[in-house]
């Protein structure tokens, strides 16, 4: 497993494209909030609302070059035929698996943390001065919220790296993430039923998951953070135990 | 602790050569309706070149794929030294494999494709520029390989084969884009890869190479070997006991050796191929008979009519000729 692991690692980054699109999440994430808290309303009693989520926003659109990055680590090696080499490097192909999905994990987990620290410290610079109620990682539901965001954005990685394994196909599987993660808001926006809606919310990965970023008003969300960043962990495991499989049953 | 064995590599030992170092054992694959391998069985033996030739489609690739574990079989078994290929814990260091030459990242540089190949292999970073000035592509081991000419993909597709010393080599159609230079250069190469014991196995169409190149050879045809024999046993089998004649009075002297017992056909414009006479006696009858002719020799086959009579019942896909097209 070490020799895998250092061989994926290799592989990560003797490419540019990881490092661009990690970049690509950060500077999405950071511009995204930074509009978000520079447009709210805010008087000297508040913003009216929670300015932690506000402020981690951005990952609304980060996460897209997390997604199209965990794809490529192996959508681009059948599209060449190099998981054919990699598979014969490296024949055990659960290790071979496991290897791209922890070097994929540690890389999202650095990028992300960069993303999204970098939407706080903006969030912080852009919202007025308001004396104890500014963000602060010192504040418990505010680090809960920043550190489940980076697990969120890793747990995107893996959902979309499962799918890419199963599909095989990069066009086909960023269309498949990406659909899976902006339709479901779309379809439950158009939903006028509230049952059906809040149902919605509580199974999609996406708005599921980022209930990890709320700090206030938390019995009026459909699930509560931690819920929810498990429903998308479910959605992650479904995801790379499908295409673990496959990719141990298949020709290549 | 992983030995790095590969300062040893002049002295290598030789294997005894019963050893077989691939043995590929009833082989049965269908993909869908395709029968791909139908009962293939072979070996491969250290210190041999052995050509494995066959007809489009007739499962040579397939084999190669099964050999490494990356397709699975329906029957049948293929092991190296005696085990199967995903028990291998350092697999490169035991076979050496190119199966296509543009597997590879388009925009990682060989030099960083050798290197996660090598570390997959706990292998040192000093063996790939080894491996890389041995296969000729130092200049050009920084450059992005999807920028690189099919030859130039061919030799670091070598590079990556020799990267863990492994004593056996297996390349299907090595020699696909190489130039002149580059074809002579890998005929050499194999010879002194089997030179040093090792059991090279490889495919091409190409038979004048693989004449030069291989002591073995397995023929293979609609997914099993229908030859499986040394290349001067099957060159000499299909020669037989014939002697060409190059004579300009053809019909004359076909009825004086026909005479005489022999079994005589005509080859060429002025060129007779004799059977059931030795030369010597050839000569005295036509001086008899005062045949003129210019030259008397001991027919030899090449690799290509051995082939092409081998496989004659097993090419699946063959060009319309011209009769055909017309019709
Ligand atoms: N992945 C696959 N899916 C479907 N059919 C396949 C697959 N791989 C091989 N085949 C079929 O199996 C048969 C054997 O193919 P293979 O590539 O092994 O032949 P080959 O001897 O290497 O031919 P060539 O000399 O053209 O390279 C062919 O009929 C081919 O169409
Ligand atoms: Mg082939």
């Amino acid at each position: 497993m070490r020799l895998a692991l250092h061989a994926e690692w290799t592989k990560m980054r003797t490419v540019a494209s990881p490092l661009w699109l990690l970049l690509g999440t950060v500077a999405a994430t950071v511009a995204l909030s930074a509009v978000a808290t520079s447009v709210v309303n805010c008087t000297a009693r508040g913003c009216g609302g929670d300015t932690t989520k506000l402020s981690l926003m951005g990952v609304y659109l980060g996460q897209a070059p997390v997604a199209i990055l965990a794809v490529l680590v192996i959508s681009g090696e059948y599209s060449s035929g190099m998981i054919r080499t990699t598979l014969t490097a490296m024949p055990r192909r659960a290790t071979a698996f496991a290897a791209k999905a922890i070097t994929l994990t540690g890389v999202v987990a650095v990028g992300g943390t960069v993303a999204v620290l970098g939407a706080v410290l903006a969030g912080r610079l852009i919202l007025p001065d308001l004396g104890d109620q500014a963000l602060s990682l010192a504040d418990g539901p505010t680090l809960r919220a920043v550190f489940g965001t980076v697990l969120y954005l890793i747990l995107i990685g893996l959902l979309s790296l499962g799918i890419a394994t199963a599909v095989r196909d990069s066009a086909t599987s960023i269309g498949i993430v990406l659909g899976l993660l902006y339709i479901f808001p779309i379809i439950s926006g158009t939903i006028s039923d509230p049952d059906w809606q809040r149902l919605l919310q509580q199974i999609a990965p996406m708005s599921a998951g980022l209930a990890i970023q709320a700090t206030t008003d938390l019995h009026s969300l459909p699930l509560s953070p931690w819920a929810g960043l498990g429903v998308t962990a479910g959605w992650a495991t479904a995801a790379l135990l499908a295409g673990g499989l496959l990719l141990r049953v298949r020709d290549t | 602790m992983y030995k790095n064995q590969h300062e040893t590599t002049p002295n290598r030992k030789l294997t005894p050569m019963s050893a077989a170092e691939i043995v590929v054992a009833g082989l049965r694959k269908r993909y869908g309706a395709t029968r791909a391998l139908d009962g293939m069985s072979f070996t491969v033996r250290p210190g041999l070149v052995t050509g494995f030739l066959g007809p489009n489609g007739a499962g040579k690739s397939t084999t190669m794929r099964v050999i490494l574990g990356l397709d699975a079989v329906d029957a049948g078994t293929a092991l190296i030294e005696g085990k199967p290929y995903h028990s291998l814990r350092h697999p490169l260091n035991h076979v050496g494999s190119l199966l296509d030459a543009a597997a590879l990242h388009p925009s990682r540089s060989a030099r960083d494709h050798l290197l996660w190949l090598a570390h997959s292999q706990g292998l040192a970073a000093r063996r790939v520029n080894q491996v890389i000035e041995q296969v000729g592509l130092t200049s050009a081991a920084r450059r992005k390989a999807g920028g690189y000419s099919l030859g130039m993909r061919q030799r670091l597709g070598i590079a990556a084969a020799l990267l863990g010393d492994p004593p056996i080599i297996m390349l299907d159609e090595p020699f696909n884009g190489m130039d002149p230079d580059g074809i002579i250069w890998m005929r050499g190469f194999l010879r002194s890869l089997a030179a040093q014991g090792r059991a090279v196995l490889v495919s091409s169409h190409l038979m004048s190479e693989v004449q030069d190149t291989a002591d073995h050879l397995v023929v293979v045809g609609r997914g099993k070997a229908i030859a499986d024999a040394g290349v001067a046993d099957l060159i000499a089998a299909a020669s037989g006991n014939r002697v060409a004649l190059r004579t300009t009075a053809g019909t004359h002297a076909m009825r004086v050796l026909g005479h005489a017992g022999a079994a005589v056909a005509a080859t060429g414009r002025d060129t007779i191929t004799v059977s059931g006479l030795p030369a010597d006696r050839i000569v005295t009858l036509l001086n008899q008979s005062a045949v003129p002719f210019s030259e008397v020799s001991a027919h030899r086959a090449t690799l290509e009519d051995v082939y092409l009579e081998l496989t004659r019942d097993a090419v699946e896909f063959r060009a319309a000729t011209q009769s055909e097209v017309s019709r």
